[in-house]
């Protein structure tokens, strides 16, 4: 974990409201993990917003970071309006991240809005370590898709819903998956989503490992104000930006 | 330059310090920053028994400042001795403290279970996240001469008494708090405060209200400092919204001996530093050659 003065290499609009930021880091592209993320600094000496801004590291591709953000609030804003040349303060890399093996069984990545950022990178490694890849993404409508040749590239199927059944399956992503799961064996799953998404996969009962990037406000990103907690299974507290973000679905509460 | 302050024959190499709930134990920070740059850390609120806090969410963005009503999650003593002391004790900064009872009685007892093994206590009489105990004592002057006496009965180390800004004046707190033979006054605590989402219609925290920080109480803390200073003669440490040596400096000319730093631990983690060498190059620039020169040296 470092502070780091970085020069934005692009920031482009590459959906509806959905946007692509990179730059240089030999540092962070060496040590990323996927599920790790960064605290930004969008303004500096800012009152409002003040604090840090949580995003996913989506991918890294030689010493160049992306980061995949949706335009939201004012941080966001902020952010979307920064051009090539411009510096921002970064923290990271934060937290933990997702575990990568060769499972002997298929893998399932649901992914749902901005949850589908962090799951990018997260194919690719699960690809790399030989496993067969099975991606299901939601969406709310067509033109809202992002990253979708992407995930073609490193999944062996793709599953796209959409909220009103403009492309794909018609209806949430989770509801897709549950179809799948009789024929899938799968032997592990991964998902990353609004909290609604992953209560409900929580409900499924799955009958294996299902692994979840949770989101939560933050304030310090490492640990240390206690903003961020959650309870664990036996009432003990956890906290996501130091813990997590990735968590077994059973061992929180959501 | 002489950056070194002196609270009740504590010596802080400088005069900044980590504020407490903004810092941990040290422990996530000290993989950013070197612990030692800072005069003191005051360490996350300690009760007696583990507690788990409030429920999500918990904290808020104003303009401003950021609204958190954390309720004191922390492990306990027992945890905060065993687990967390040894490792701050590694460092080269003086160790204070902060202790939140829910009753007289528990206040003592952490007094006596902590006050041997760090440098000062910080008596937290001001936590707004919390039913009992916390500002409930903190706004009662009677209350806080009551447990300030108590606690300074039984503590080996000397001993800060954390004041709350939610009153109608500050000042007859911290005379409680003299009187009673606290050694320092610490201020302020986060402001009683609440944010409304418009589109849900649904407070933006969890308990409805919370504690607002960060640079938007600034202006009140400089003045409670303010008043405080002309009210009693024991040290000030001065807290709220301190962003840059600029913001430092103030708390100085209004009467602080020494200042915590808080919020802007989360939106700068080099603040310690670039603080220190603001106040250090202010100091030559206007010709003093002492924080303590600075103390209370405001021009009306
Ligand atoms: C570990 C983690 C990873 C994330 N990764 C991504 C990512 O890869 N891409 C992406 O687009 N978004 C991601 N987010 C969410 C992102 O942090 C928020 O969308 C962003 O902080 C909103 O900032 P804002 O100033 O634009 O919004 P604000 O104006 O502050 O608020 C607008 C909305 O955003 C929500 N929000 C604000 N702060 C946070 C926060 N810290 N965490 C979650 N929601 C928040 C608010 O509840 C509100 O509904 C991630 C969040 C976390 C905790
Ligand atoms: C997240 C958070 C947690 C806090 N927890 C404590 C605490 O446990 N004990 C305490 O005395 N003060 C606590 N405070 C108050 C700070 O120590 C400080 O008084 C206040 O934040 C004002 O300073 P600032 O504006 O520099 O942050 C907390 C503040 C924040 C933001
Ligand atoms: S954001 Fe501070 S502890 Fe997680």
């Amino acid at each position: 974990m470092k502070l780091l003065d970085v020069e934005i290499a692009e920031n482009k609009m590459i959906a509806n409201g959905i946007y692509l930021l990179s730059f240089e880091s030999d540092y962070l592209a060496k040590t990323f993990k996927p599920g790790n993320f960064v605290n930004i600094l969008v303004e500096k000496d800012s009152i409002y917003p003040l604090l840090r801004r949580p995003f996913s590291i989506s991918f890294v591709k030689e010493n160049k970071v992306f980061i995949g953000y949706k335009v939201v609030g004012i941080g966001t804003q902020i952010l979307s309006r920064k051009k090539k040349g411009d510096t921002i303060n970064i923290l990271g890399p934060l937290g933990n991240s997702f575990l990568i093996e060769r499972f002997d069984g298929k893998v399932a990545v649901v992914g749902g809005g901005v949850g589908i950022f962090p799951l990018l990178s997260l194919c690719h490694e699960l690809k790399k370590a030989g496993n067969e890849v099975d991606v299901f993404l939601g969406f709310r409508s067509k033109s809202d898709l992002f990253f979708v040749d992407e995930f073609e590239k490193v999944s062996d199927n793709l599953f796209i819903s959409t909220d009103d059944g403009s492309i794909g399956f018609k209806g949430n992503t989770v509801e897709f998956f549950k179809t799948k799961i009789a024929e899938g064996n799968y032997k592990v799953a991964f998902s990353c989503g609004p909290k609604p998404m992953l209560s409900a996969i929580k409900s499924l009962n799955l009958p294996f490992k299902c692994y979840v990037s949770l989101e939560e406000k933050m304030a310090c990103g490492i640990g240390a104000c206690l903003c961020c907690s959650i309870k664990g299974k036996e009432d003990n507290m956890l906290h996501v930006c130091s813990d997590g973000p990735v968590f077994d679905i059973m061992e929180v509460e959501i | 330059m002489n950056l070194e302050v002196e609270i009740s024959g504590v010596k802080f190499k400088n005069p900044i310090i980590a504020a407490s709930g903004t810092f941990g134990f040290g422990r996530e920070f000290s993989k950013l920053i070197n612990l030692d740059l800072f005069g003191g850390i005051s360490t996350k609120g300690i009760t007696l028994k583990k507690r788990t806090g409030n429920p999500q969410p918990r904290i808020c963005e104003v303009y401003g400042g950021i609204i958190n009503s954390v309720g004191l999650e922390n492990p306990g003593v027992e945890a905060f001795v065993n687990d967390e002391l040894p490792f701050l004790r590694r460092f080269d900064t003086k160790i204070i403290a902060n202790i939140n009872g829910f009753s007289k009685e528990e206040f003592v007892e952490l007094a006596k279970i902590v006050s041997p093994l760090v440098d000062m206590l910080e008596v937290n009489l001001s936590c707004p996240n919390v039913k009992e105990g916390g500002m409930a004592f903190g706004k009662d002057p009677d209350k806080v001469y009551e447990i300030t006496k108590e606690v300074k009965k039984i503590s080996s180390c000397p001993v800060i008494v954390k004041l709350t800004p939610n009153v109608t004046d500050i000042t007859e707190l911290a005379k409680a708090a003299e009187k009673a033979g606290a050694d320092a006054i610490s201020l302020i605590n986060t402001v009683s405060a609440m944010a409304i989402d418009i589109e849900t219609r649904r407070p933006l925290i969890k308990m409805v209200t919370g504690g607002l920080s960060g640079p938007a109480i600034k202006p009140i803390a400089i003045r409670m400092v303010y008043e405080c200073f002309q009210k009693v003669k024991i040290p000030i440490i001065g807290m709220g919204g301190i962003m840059n040596y600029k913001d430092a400096i103030e708390f100085f000319l209004a009467g602080a001996t020494a200042i915590q730093i808080g919020t802007v631990n989360f939106v700068n983690p080099n603040a310690v530093l670039e603080i220190r060498e603001g106040i250090e190059n202010y100091l030559k620039a206007h010709g003093f050659k002492s924080v303590k020169d600075l103390v209370g040296n405001i021009i009306i």
